[in-house]
Protein backbone atom coordinates (compact mmCIF):
# COMPACT_ATOMS: atom_id res chain seq x y z
CA UNK A 1 0.00 0.00 0.00
CA UNK A 2 2.81 2.36 0.98
CA UNK A 3 4.68 1.48 -2.21
CA UNK A 4 1.57 2.22 -4.28
CA UNK A 5 1.06 5.54 -2.56
CA UNK A 6 4.70 6.40 -3.12
CA UNK A 7 4.51 5.53 -6.81
CA UNK A 8 1.28 7.57 -7.13
CA UNK A 9 2.97 10.53 -5.43
CA UNK A 10 5.95 10.12 -7.74
CA UNK A 11 3.75 10.04 -10.84
CA UNK A 12 1.74 13.04 -9.57
CA UNK A 13 4.95 15.01 -8.97
CA UNK A 14 6.39 14.15 -12.36
CA UNK A 15 3.13 15.05 -14.10
CA UNK A 16 2.55 18.39 -12.40
CA UNK A 17 6.01 19.50 -11.29
CA UNK A 18 8.73 18.03 -13.57
CA UNK A 19 10.13 21.16 -15.17
CA UNK A 20 9.67 21.65 -18.88
CA UNK A 21 10.04 24.32 -21.52
CA UNK A 22 7.56 27.23 -21.09
CA UNK A 23 7.31 27.63 -24.89
CA UNK A 24 4.03 25.62 -25.23
CA UNK A 25 2.24 27.70 -22.57
CA UNK A 26 3.66 30.88 -24.14
CA UNK A 27 2.36 29.82 -27.56
CA UNK A 28 -0.99 29.04 -25.96
CA UNK A 29 -0.99 32.50 -24.34
CA UNK A 30 -0.52 34.12 -27.74
CA UNK A 31 -3.21 32.01 -29.41
CA UNK A 32 -5.54 32.56 -26.46
CA UNK A 33 -5.00 36.31 -26.67
CA UNK A 34 -5.62 36.41 -30.42
CA UNK A 35 -8.84 34.44 -30.01
CA UNK A 36 -10.02 36.79 -27.29
CA UNK A 37 -9.21 39.79 -29.48
CA UNK A 38 -11.25 38.18 -32.27
CA UNK A 39 -14.09 37.52 -29.82
CA UNK A 40 -14.08 41.15 -28.72
CA UNK A 41 -13.97 42.46 -32.28
CA UNK A 42 -16.98 40.29 -33.14
CA UNK A 43 -18.79 41.45 -30.01
CA UNK A 44 -18.04 45.14 -30.50
CA UNK A 45 -21.01 46.12 -32.73
CA UNK A 46 -23.47 44.64 -30.21
CA UNK A 47 -21.49 45.34 -27.04
CA UNK A 48 -24.13 47.67 -25.62
CA UNK A 49 -26.97 45.48 -26.89
CA UNK A 50 -25.65 42.64 -24.73
CA UNK A 51 -24.12 44.49 -21.80
CA UNK A 52 -25.32 48.10 -21.95
CA UNK A 53 -27.77 49.96 -19.73
CA UNK A 54 -30.65 49.01 -22.09
CA UNK A 55 -29.39 45.55 -22.97
CA UNK A 56 -31.47 42.57 -24.05
CA UNK A 57 -31.29 41.31 -20.49
CA UNK A 58 -30.93 43.82 -17.68
CA UNK A 59 -28.33 43.34 -14.97
CA UNK A 60 -31.16 43.08 -12.45
CA UNK A 61 -32.92 40.29 -14.37
CA UNK A 62 -29.63 38.45 -14.79
CA UNK A 63 -28.99 38.61 -11.07
CA UNK A 64 -32.52 37.34 -10.41
CA UNK A 65 -32.38 34.36 -12.75
CA UNK A 66 -28.77 33.49 -11.90
CA UNK A 67 -28.42 34.42 -8.24
CA UNK A 68 -25.33 34.07 -6.08
CA UNK A 69 -22.19 36.05 -5.37
CA UNK A 70 -20.12 36.14 -8.53
CA UNK A 71 -17.06 37.87 -9.94
CA UNK A 72 -18.77 40.50 -12.07
CA UNK A 73 -17.29 43.93 -12.71
CA UNK A 74 -20.66 45.05 -14.10
CA UNK A 75 -22.13 44.95 -10.61
CA UNK A 76 -19.38 47.32 -9.40
CA UNK A 77 -19.16 49.90 -12.18
CA UNK A 78 -21.93 52.49 -12.73
CA UNK A 79 -24.56 51.24 -15.18
CA UNK A 80 -23.98 53.89 -17.80
CA UNK A 81 -23.03 53.15 -21.38
CA UNK A 82 -19.87 55.25 -21.00
CA UNK A 83 -18.53 53.03 -18.22
CA UNK A 84 -19.60 49.88 -20.00
CA UNK A 85 -17.79 51.01 -23.15
CA UNK A 86 -14.73 51.84 -21.06
CA UNK A 87 -14.75 48.28 -19.77
CA UNK A 88 -14.59 47.07 -23.37
CA UNK A 89 -11.45 49.11 -24.06
CA UNK A 90 -9.78 48.04 -20.82
CA UNK A 91 -10.57 44.42 -21.70
CA UNK A 92 -9.24 44.79 -25.25
CA UNK A 93 -6.12 46.69 -24.16
CA UNK A 94 -5.31 44.16 -21.48
CA UNK A 95 -5.85 41.28 -23.91
CA UNK A 96 -3.43 42.85 -26.40
CA UNK A 97 -0.82 43.26 -23.66
CA UNK A 98 -1.35 39.66 -22.55
CA UNK A 99 -0.88 38.47 -26.13
CA UNK A 100 2.37 40.41 -26.34
CA UNK A 101 3.45 39.09 -22.97
CA UNK A 102 3.82 42.49 -21.33
CA UNK A 103 3.08 42.51 -17.58
CA UNK A 104 1.77 39.05 -18.31
CA UNK A 105 0.65 38.06 -14.82
CA UNK A 106 -1.27 41.27 -14.13
CA UNK A 107 -2.87 41.25 -17.55
CA UNK A 108 -3.88 37.60 -17.26
CA UNK A 109 -5.75 38.53 -14.06
CA UNK A 110 -7.43 41.58 -15.67
CA UNK A 111 -8.40 39.53 -18.73
CA UNK A 112 -9.87 36.77 -16.57
CA UNK A 113 -11.86 39.30 -14.51
CA UNK A 114 -13.23 40.98 -17.63
CA UNK A 115 -14.00 37.71 -19.40
CA UNK A 116 -15.77 36.22 -16.39
CA UNK A 117 -17.67 39.48 -15.96
CA UNK A 118 -19.09 39.54 -19.49
CA UNK A 119 -20.13 35.90 -19.13
CA UNK A 120 -21.77 36.54 -15.76
CA UNK A 121 -23.45 39.65 -17.15
CA UNK A 122 -25.12 37.63 -19.90
CA UNK A 123 -24.83 33.88 -19.56
CA UNK A 124 -27.37 33.28 -22.30
CA UNK A 125 -25.17 34.14 -25.27
CA UNK A 126 -22.05 32.14 -24.44
CA UNK A 127 -21.09 28.96 -26.27
CA UNK A 128 -18.75 26.16 -25.24
CA UNK A 129 -15.75 27.93 -26.73
CA UNK A 130 -16.34 30.95 -24.50
CA UNK A 131 -16.62 28.69 -21.48
CA UNK A 132 -13.39 26.95 -22.39
CA UNK A 133 -11.57 30.28 -22.74
CA UNK A 134 -12.86 31.35 -19.33
CA UNK A 135 -11.69 28.14 -17.67
CA UNK A 136 -8.34 28.21 -19.44
CA UNK A 137 -8.02 31.86 -18.42
CA UNK A 138 -8.44 30.89 -14.78
CA UNK A 139 -5.46 28.52 -14.87
CA UNK A 140 -3.48 30.80 -17.17
CA UNK A 141 -3.30 33.29 -14.29
CA UNK A 142 -1.14 30.79 -12.41
CA UNK A 143 1.00 29.70 -15.37
CA UNK A 144 4.46 31.00 -16.32
CA UNK A 145 2.89 32.31 -19.52
CA UNK A 146 5.32 35.19 -19.83
CA UNK A 147 8.46 33.10 -19.38
CA UNK A 148 8.98 32.77 -23.14
CA UNK A 149 8.05 34.62 -26.34
CA UNK A 150 7.17 37.72 -24.36
CA UNK A 151 8.11 41.34 -23.79
CA UNK A 152 8.50 40.47 -20.12
CA UNK A 153 11.36 38.13 -20.98
CA UNK A 154 13.00 40.69 -23.24
CA UNK A 155 12.72 43.31 -20.50
CA UNK A 156 14.30 40.97 -17.97
CA UNK A 157 17.18 40.42 -20.35
CA UNK A 158 17.59 44.14 -21.05
CA UNK A 159 17.57 44.90 -17.35
CA UNK A 160 20.36 42.38 -16.88
CA UNK A 161 18.38 40.02 -14.72
CA UNK A 162 19.25 37.24 -17.13
CA UNK A 163 22.68 36.72 -18.56
CA UNK A 164 23.14 36.20 -22.24
CA UNK A 165 24.15 32.67 -22.98
CA UNK A 166 22.21 31.29 -20.05
CA UNK A 167 18.85 32.63 -21.09
CA UNK A 168 18.60 34.55 -24.31
CA UNK A 169 21.17 32.64 -26.28
CA UNK A 170 19.87 29.35 -25.05
CA UNK A 171 16.32 28.30 -24.31
CA UNK A 172 14.06 29.88 -21.69
CA UNK A 173 14.45 28.43 -18.22
CA UNK A 174 12.28 25.30 -17.68
CA UNK A 175 9.22 25.85 -15.50
CA UNK A 176 6.81 23.72 -13.47
CA UNK A 177 3.85 23.00 -15.76
CA UNK A 178 1.09 22.40 -13.18
CA UNK A 179 -1.16 25.18 -14.46
CA UNK A 180 -0.62 24.05 -18.05
CA UNK A 181 -1.57 20.51 -17.01
CA UNK A 182 -4.85 21.80 -15.58
CA UNK A 183 -5.72 23.44 -18.91
CA UNK A 184 -4.88 20.18 -20.67
CA UNK A 185 -7.07 18.23 -18.23
CA UNK A 186 -9.85 20.76 -18.76
CA UNK A 187 -9.70 20.14 -22.52
CA UNK A 188 -9.92 16.38 -22.02
CA UNK A 189 -12.83 16.79 -19.62
CA UNK A 190 -14.64 18.88 -22.22
CA UNK A 191 -14.51 15.95 -24.66
CA UNK A 192 -15.22 13.28 -22.06
CA UNK A 193 -18.20 15.14 -20.57
CA UNK A 194 -19.59 15.76 -24.07
CA UNK A 195 -19.22 12.04 -24.80
CA UNK A 196 -21.00 11.08 -21.54
CA UNK A 197 -23.85 13.52 -22.23
CA UNK A 198 -24.37 12.16 -25.75
CA UNK A 199 -23.95 8.46 -25.11
CA UNK A 200 -27.07 8.39 -22.92
CA UNK A 201 -29.26 9.52 -25.81
CA UNK A 202 -30.95 7.11 -28.29
CA UNK A 203 -30.41 9.47 -31.24
CA UNK A 204 -26.66 9.32 -30.78
CA UNK A 205 -26.64 5.58 -30.19
CA UNK A 206 -28.82 4.80 -33.22
CA UNK A 207 -26.73 7.15 -35.32
CA UNK A 208 -29.40 9.65 -36.39
CA UNK A 209 -28.29 12.64 -34.29
CA UNK A 210 -26.37 14.35 -37.06
CA UNK A 211 -29.42 14.26 -39.35
CA UNK A 212 -31.00 16.86 -37.07
CA UNK A 213 -27.78 18.88 -36.74
CA UNK A 214 -27.28 19.12 -40.52
CA UNK A 215 -30.87 20.28 -41.03
CA UNK A 216 -30.81 23.11 -38.52
CA UNK A 217 -30.99 26.18 -40.77
CA UNK A 218 -29.50 28.53 -38.20
CA UNK A 219 -26.38 26.38 -37.81
CA UNK A 220 -25.61 25.74 -41.46
CA UNK A 221 -22.51 27.42 -42.86
CA UNK A 222 -21.34 25.78 -46.10
CA UNK A 223 -23.22 23.04 -47.98
CA UNK A 224 -22.58 19.48 -46.85
CA UNK A 225 -22.15 16.92 -49.71
CA UNK A 226 -25.37 14.95 -50.29
CA UNK A 227 -23.67 11.58 -49.66
CA UNK A 228 -22.84 12.78 -46.14
CA UNK A 229 -26.56 12.65 -45.40
CA UNK A 230 -27.16 9.03 -46.46
CA UNK A 231 -28.46 7.05 -43.46
CA UNK A 232 -25.41 4.76 -43.38
CA UNK A 233 -23.03 7.70 -43.53
CA UNK A 234 -24.96 9.53 -40.79
CA UNK A 235 -24.62 6.48 -38.54
CA UNK A 236 -20.91 6.28 -39.26
CA UNK A 237 -20.43 10.01 -38.60
CA UNK A 238 -22.45 10.00 -35.35
CA UNK A 239 -20.56 7.00 -33.97
CA UNK A 240 -17.21 8.39 -35.14
CA UNK A 241 -17.96 11.64 -33.30
CA UNK A 242 -18.69 9.66 -30.13
CA UNK A 243 -15.56 7.52 -30.51
CA UNK A 244 -13.41 10.57 -31.14
CA UNK A 245 -14.81 12.51 -28.19
CA UNK A 246 -14.14 9.54 -25.93
CA UNK A 247 -10.61 9.10 -27.32
CA UNK A 248 -9.74 12.79 -27.01
CA UNK A 249 -11.08 12.74 -23.48
CA UNK A 250 -9.25 9.68 -22.26
CA UNK A 251 -6.58 8.43 -24.67
CA UNK A 252 -4.89 11.76 -25.38
CA UNK A 253 -2.59 11.04 -22.46
CA UNK A 254 -1.24 7.91 -24.18
CA UNK A 255 1.94 9.19 -25.78
CA UNK A 256 1.90 6.79 -28.75
CA UNK A 257 -1.64 7.81 -29.70
CA UNK A 258 -1.36 11.52 -28.98
CA UNK A 259 -0.39 12.93 -32.38
CA UNK A 260 -2.78 10.65 -34.27
CA UNK A 261 -5.63 11.78 -32.02
CA UNK A 262 -4.62 15.43 -32.27
CA UNK A 263 -4.61 15.13 -36.07
CA UNK A 264 -8.04 13.47 -36.04
CA UNK A 265 -9.32 16.10 -33.60
CA UNK A 266 -8.01 18.84 -35.88
CA UNK A 267 -9.80 17.34 -38.90
CA UNK A 268 -12.98 16.92 -36.81
CA UNK A 269 -13.00 20.57 -35.75
CA UNK A 270 -12.12 21.82 -39.23
CA UNK A 271 -15.07 19.86 -40.58
CA UNK A 272 -17.33 21.40 -37.93
CA UNK A 273 -15.94 24.84 -38.76
CA UNK A 274 -16.81 24.27 -42.41
CA UNK A 275 -20.28 22.89 -41.84
CA UNK A 276 -21.56 24.66 -38.72
CA UNK A 277 -21.95 28.29 -37.79
CA UNK A 278 -20.72 28.50 -34.19
CA UNK A 279 -18.43 31.53 -34.46
CA UNK A 280 -15.03 30.78 -32.86
CA UNK A 281 -15.89 27.61 -30.96
CA UNK A 282 -13.64 25.29 -32.98
CA UNK A 283 -10.62 27.59 -32.76
CA UNK A 284 -11.14 28.16 -29.03
CA UNK A 285 -10.91 24.43 -28.44
CA UNK A 286 -8.12 23.81 -30.95
CA UNK A 287 -5.96 26.46 -29.27
CA UNK A 288 -5.29 24.10 -26.37
CA UNK A 289 -3.93 21.39 -28.69
CA UNK A 290 -0.66 23.36 -28.63
CA UNK A 291 -0.21 22.32 -25.01
CA UNK A 292 -0.08 18.65 -25.99
CA UNK A 293 2.83 19.09 -28.37
CA UNK A 294 6.09 18.00 -26.77
CA UNK A 295 8.54 20.94 -26.89
CA UNK A 296 11.28 18.60 -28.14
CA UNK A 297 9.06 17.44 -31.03
CA UNK A 298 8.12 21.06 -31.81
CA UNK A 299 11.81 21.94 -31.84
CA UNK A 300 12.60 19.04 -34.20
CA UNK A 301 9.72 20.08 -36.47
CA UNK A 302 10.96 23.70 -36.46
CA UNK A 303 14.49 22.61 -37.36
CA UNK A 304 13.11 20.45 -40.16
CA UNK A 305 11.13 23.38 -41.54
CA UNK A 306 14.22 25.63 -41.34
CA UNK A 307 16.32 23.03 -43.14
CA UNK A 308 13.69 22.62 -45.86
CA UNK A 309 13.43 26.39 -46.24
CA UNK A 310 17.21 26.69 -46.46
CA UNK A 311 17.29 23.82 -48.98
CA UNK A 312 14.69 25.44 -51.21
CA UNK A 313 16.73 28.68 -51.24
CA UNK B 1 10.35 26.44 -4.08
CA UNK B 2 9.49 26.48 -0.34
CA UNK B 3 7.76 23.34 0.94
CA UNK B 4 4.74 25.33 2.09
CA UNK B 5 4.20 26.55 -1.49
CA UNK B 6 4.39 23.01 -2.85
CA UNK B 7 1.84 21.83 -0.30
CA UNK B 8 -0.48 24.74 -1.13
CA UNK B 9 -0.24 24.09 -4.86
CA UNK B 10 -0.90 20.38 -4.35
CA UNK B 11 -4.00 21.14 -2.30
CA UNK B 12 -5.15 23.62 -4.95
CA UNK B 13 -4.64 21.05 -7.71
CA UNK B 14 -6.31 18.17 -5.87
CA UNK B 15 -9.31 20.30 -4.94
CA UNK B 16 -9.83 21.71 -8.42
CA UNK B 17 -9.28 18.38 -10.11
CA UNK B 18 -11.88 16.58 -8.00
CA UNK B 19 -14.32 19.50 -8.02
CA UNK B 20 -14.19 20.04 -11.80
CA UNK B 21 -14.59 16.32 -12.54
CA UNK B 22 -17.58 16.05 -10.19
CA UNK B 23 -19.11 19.21 -11.64
CA UNK B 24 -18.82 18.60 -15.35
CA UNK B 25 -18.90 14.85 -15.92
CA UNK B 26 -22.61 14.02 -16.22
CA UNK B 27 -22.46 10.72 -14.33
CA UNK B 28 -24.53 10.08 -11.25
CA UNK B 29 -21.79 8.33 -9.33
CA UNK B 30 -21.95 8.31 -5.52
CA UNK B 31 -20.64 11.55 -3.99
CA UNK B 32 -20.86 13.48 -7.29
CA UNK B 33 -24.13 15.28 -6.35
CA UNK B 34 -22.80 16.07 -2.86
CA UNK B 35 -19.53 17.39 -4.29
CA UNK B 36 -21.45 19.56 -6.79
CA UNK B 37 -23.53 21.05 -3.98
CA UNK B 38 -20.46 21.78 -1.88
CA UNK B 39 -18.42 23.47 -4.59
CA UNK B 40 -21.36 25.31 -6.20
CA UNK B 41 -20.93 28.65 -4.39
CA UNK B 42 -17.21 28.74 -5.19
CA UNK B 43 -17.70 27.66 -8.81
CA UNK B 44 -20.41 30.26 -9.40
CA UNK B 45 -18.24 32.96 -7.83
CA UNK B 46 -15.05 32.07 -9.67
CA UNK B 47 -16.66 31.30 -13.02
CA UNK B 48 -15.56 27.67 -13.00
CA UNK B 49 -19.07 26.33 -13.70
CA UNK B 50 -19.30 24.45 -16.98
CA UNK B 51 -21.52 22.13 -19.00
CA UNK B 52 -20.48 20.36 -22.17
CA UNK B 53 -23.81 19.38 -23.65
CA UNK B 54 -23.83 20.79 -27.16
CA UNK B 55 -26.19 18.65 -29.26
CA UNK B 56 -26.70 16.52 -26.15
CA UNK B 57 -28.57 14.61 -25.03
CA UNK B 58 -30.07 15.27 -28.47
CA UNK B 59 -29.85 18.09 -31.02
CA UNK B 60 -32.77 20.49 -31.47
CA UNK B 61 -35.55 18.71 -33.33
CA UNK B 62 -36.91 21.74 -35.15
CA UNK B 63 -35.95 24.86 -37.03
CA UNK B 64 -37.21 27.80 -35.06
CA UNK B 65 -36.88 31.50 -34.43
CA UNK B 66 -38.38 34.28 -32.35
CA UNK B 67 -40.28 37.15 -33.90
CA UNK B 68 -42.29 39.98 -32.46
CA UNK B 69 -45.43 41.71 -33.59
CA UNK B 70 -45.10 45.40 -32.71
CA UNK B 71 -48.43 47.18 -32.30
CA UNK B 72 -48.18 50.97 -32.29
CA UNK B 73 -50.28 53.54 -30.48
CA UNK B 74 -51.77 54.64 -33.82
CA UNK B 75 -53.07 51.09 -34.41
CA UNK B 76 -50.56 50.12 -37.10
CA UNK B 77 -48.41 47.03 -36.67
CA UNK B 78 -45.25 45.46 -38.02
CA UNK B 79 -43.42 42.17 -37.62
CA UNK B 80 -39.86 42.23 -36.38
CA UNK B 81 -37.50 39.30 -35.94
CA UNK B 82 -34.24 38.66 -34.13
CA UNK B 83 -31.40 38.28 -36.66
CA UNK B 84 -31.79 34.89 -38.34
CA UNK B 85 -28.51 33.26 -39.33
CA UNK B 86 -29.92 31.67 -42.50
CA UNK B 87 -30.79 35.15 -43.81
CA UNK B 88 -27.37 36.71 -43.14
CA UNK B 89 -24.17 36.76 -45.16
CA UNK B 90 -21.18 34.69 -44.05
CA UNK B 91 -19.49 37.69 -42.42
CA UNK B 92 -22.66 38.88 -40.73
CA UNK B 93 -23.16 35.42 -39.26
CA UNK B 94 -19.79 35.66 -37.48
CA UNK B 95 -20.83 38.95 -35.90
CA UNK B 96 -24.44 38.03 -35.13
CA UNK B 97 -23.99 34.42 -34.06
CA UNK B 98 -24.80 35.33 -30.45
CA UNK B 99 -28.36 36.07 -31.56
CA UNK B 100 -28.74 32.41 -32.59
CA UNK B 101 -27.86 31.34 -29.08
CA UNK B 102 -30.02 34.04 -27.52
CA UNK B 103 -32.98 33.09 -29.70
CA UNK B 104 -32.63 29.44 -28.63
CA UNK B 105 -32.61 30.49 -24.98
CA UNK B 106 -35.64 32.79 -25.38
CA UNK B 107 -37.71 29.93 -26.79
CA UNK B 108 -37.37 27.79 -23.66
CA UNK B 109 -40.38 28.17 -21.35
CA UNK B 110 -38.19 28.03 -18.23
CA UNK B 111 -36.56 31.26 -19.35
CA UNK B 112 -39.81 33.23 -19.26
CA UNK B 113 -38.22 35.71 -16.85
CA UNK B 114 -36.19 37.02 -19.81
CA UNK B 115 -39.20 37.78 -22.02
CA UNK B 116 -40.23 41.16 -20.54
CA UNK B 117 -36.66 42.50 -20.92
CA UNK B 118 -36.55 41.28 -24.52
CA UNK B 119 -39.96 42.84 -25.22
CA UNK B 120 -38.81 46.17 -23.75
CA UNK B 121 -35.73 46.20 -25.98
CA UNK B 122 -37.80 45.36 -29.06
CA UNK B 123 -40.15 48.22 -28.14
CA UNK B 124 -37.21 50.64 -27.91
CA UNK B 125 -35.71 49.42 -31.20
CA UNK B 126 -39.01 49.88 -33.02
CA UNK B 127 -40.27 53.13 -31.53
CA UNK B 128 -39.82 56.76 -32.46
CA UNK B 129 -41.10 59.73 -30.41
CA UNK B 130 -43.83 60.26 -33.01
CA UNK B 131 -44.68 56.55 -33.31
CA UNK B 132 -44.29 54.77 -29.98
CA UNK B 133 -44.93 51.05 -29.60
CA UNK B 134 -47.93 50.14 -27.46
CA UNK B 135 -47.83 46.35 -27.34
CA UNK B 136 -45.19 43.73 -28.12
CA UNK B 137 -46.22 40.15 -28.84
CA UNK B 138 -43.33 37.71 -28.68
CA UNK B 139 -43.89 34.67 -30.86
CA UNK B 140 -41.95 31.44 -31.27
CA UNK B 141 -42.18 29.98 -34.78
CA UNK B 142 -40.99 26.48 -35.54
CA UNK B 143 -40.95 23.77 -38.16
CA UNK B 144 -40.18 20.23 -36.97
CA UNK B 145 -37.34 18.24 -38.52
CA UNK B 146 -38.75 14.81 -39.29
CA UNK B 147 -36.39 11.94 -39.96
CA UNK B 148 -37.40 9.89 -43.00
CA UNK B 149 -36.23 6.29 -43.52
CA UNK B 150 -34.36 7.13 -46.74
CA UNK B 151 -32.58 10.05 -45.09
CA UNK B 152 -34.25 12.67 -47.30
CA UNK B 153 -35.43 15.97 -45.88
CA UNK B 154 -38.75 17.64 -46.49
CA UNK B 155 -39.36 21.02 -44.81
CA UNK B 156 -42.48 20.85 -42.65
CA UNK B 157 -45.09 23.63 -42.30
CA UNK B 158 -44.38 26.33 -39.74
CA UNK B 159 -46.28 26.45 -36.47
CA UNK B 160 -46.33 29.25 -33.92
CA UNK B 161 -46.81 29.85 -30.24
CA UNK B 162 -47.23 33.16 -28.41
CA UNK B 163 -44.62 33.51 -25.68
CA UNK B 164 -45.66 36.88 -24.26
CA UNK B 165 -47.92 39.84 -24.78
CA UNK B 166 -46.30 42.92 -23.25
CA UNK B 167 -47.91 46.29 -22.70
CA UNK B 168 -45.23 48.93 -23.25
CA UNK B 169 -44.95 51.53 -20.47
CA UNK B 170 -43.76 55.10 -21.18
CA UNK B 171 -40.66 54.55 -19.00
CA UNK B 172 -39.66 51.55 -21.16
CA UNK B 173 -38.99 53.92 -24.05
CA UNK B 174 -36.85 56.41 -22.15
Amino acid sequence: MRVRLRSFAGAWNRFFFAKQSPVPIALFRITYGLLLIATLVLLRPDWLAWYGSHAWISLQTMQTVEPGTRINLFSIIPQSDGWINALFWVFLGSTILLTLGFLTRINSVIVFLCLTSIHQRNLFITHGGDTFLRLAGFFLMFAPAGAALSFDRLLRIWRGKMKRGTELGARPRPQRPWAQRMIQIQLCLLYFAAFCAKVKSPVWLNGTALYYVYHLDSLRRFPVPAWFLYPTMLKLESWSALALEFSLGVLLWVKDLRYILLALGLLFHLWLEYSLNIALFQWDVLSAYILFVDPADASRAWNWIKLRAAGSN
Amino acid sequence: MPRVNIVAINLFLAFHLIAIICWCVPLNLPLFPLCRRLVRPYFLWAGLFQTWDMFAPRPWGSNSYVEAVVIYKDGSRQTWSLPRMEQLSLTERYFKERYRKFSEVLQIEENDALWPDAARRIARLNSTPSKPAKTIILIRRWSPIILRPDGSYQPEPWDQHVLLGYGVKPEDLR
